[in-house]
């Protein structure tokens, strides 16, 4: 009996996963990527169904933003607090250049879901940013 | 595409508790019970305050 419980206290326990870090440049180099494509760094990193869920939790966040008429901000030095609704806004990513691009990020003030749209908006570039810095670090093996 | 205030709540505590959730756990059954806990957060607060401002002559 004695002996059963040795071998079983003894049985090799399962090393807990831990990646390989990657090169800073090569970390950067997935960063920018997850920024653009909100998602994609941890696609690249291998943790695909994590990916998929945040590209989805992102990317519909901006749909719903820009269709509840949410205003997207331009870099603007004569209104100071703007320069931080704009950092918000291109945490976005490509998604934020494609609507400037179509115009629709414009924002319609008296649409009664005006003020939401914009804080979904706002927040979506926040959350990607969040994400962007969690591939950060799995790549860098800080994190498992 | 108008929502109502809660319906807009919902969908925002439901999103971003997703991704909290996501990024602070590893482990699938952590992860679900941080969501559902910071997405109900969200709605008590939401009540709370709401009721809070309720009195107020806004």
């Amino acid at each position: 009996m004695d002996q059963a419980n040795e071998h079983v206290e003894s049985a090799p326990q399962p090393a807990p996963v831990q990646s390989q870090p990657l090169h800073m440049a090569a970390t950067l180099a997935l960063c920018s990527g997850g920024w653009l494509v909100p998602g994609l760094a941890h696609i690249l990193i291998g943790r695909w169904i994590r990916g998929i869920i945040f590209a989805a939790c992102v990317l519909s966040m901006f749909a719903l933003g820009i269709g509840m008429h949410g205003k997207l901000y331009d870099l603007e030095f004569d209104e100071p607090l703007h320069v931080f609704a704009f950092i918000a806004n291109i945490g976005a990513g490509i998604p934020y250049w494609l609507a400037e691009h179509f115009n629709l990020g414009v924002g319609t003030m008296n649409w009664p879901s005006y003020d939401y749209g914009t804080t979904y908006l706002w927040v979506c570039g926040l959350l990607n940013y969040l994400i962007v810095l969690d591939a950060f670090d799995i790549a860098q093996g800080r994190k498992p | 595409m108008i929502f109502s205030h809660f319906t807009a709540l919902v969908i925002f505590a439901l999103i971003v508790s997703t991704v909290f959730a996501m990024i602070t756990k590893n482990e699938p059954r952590e992860q679900l019970r941080y969501g559902v806990f910071v997405f109900l957060s969200f709605l008590a607060v939401a009540f709370l305050v709401g009721w809070l401002m309720y009195p107020l002559p806004l």
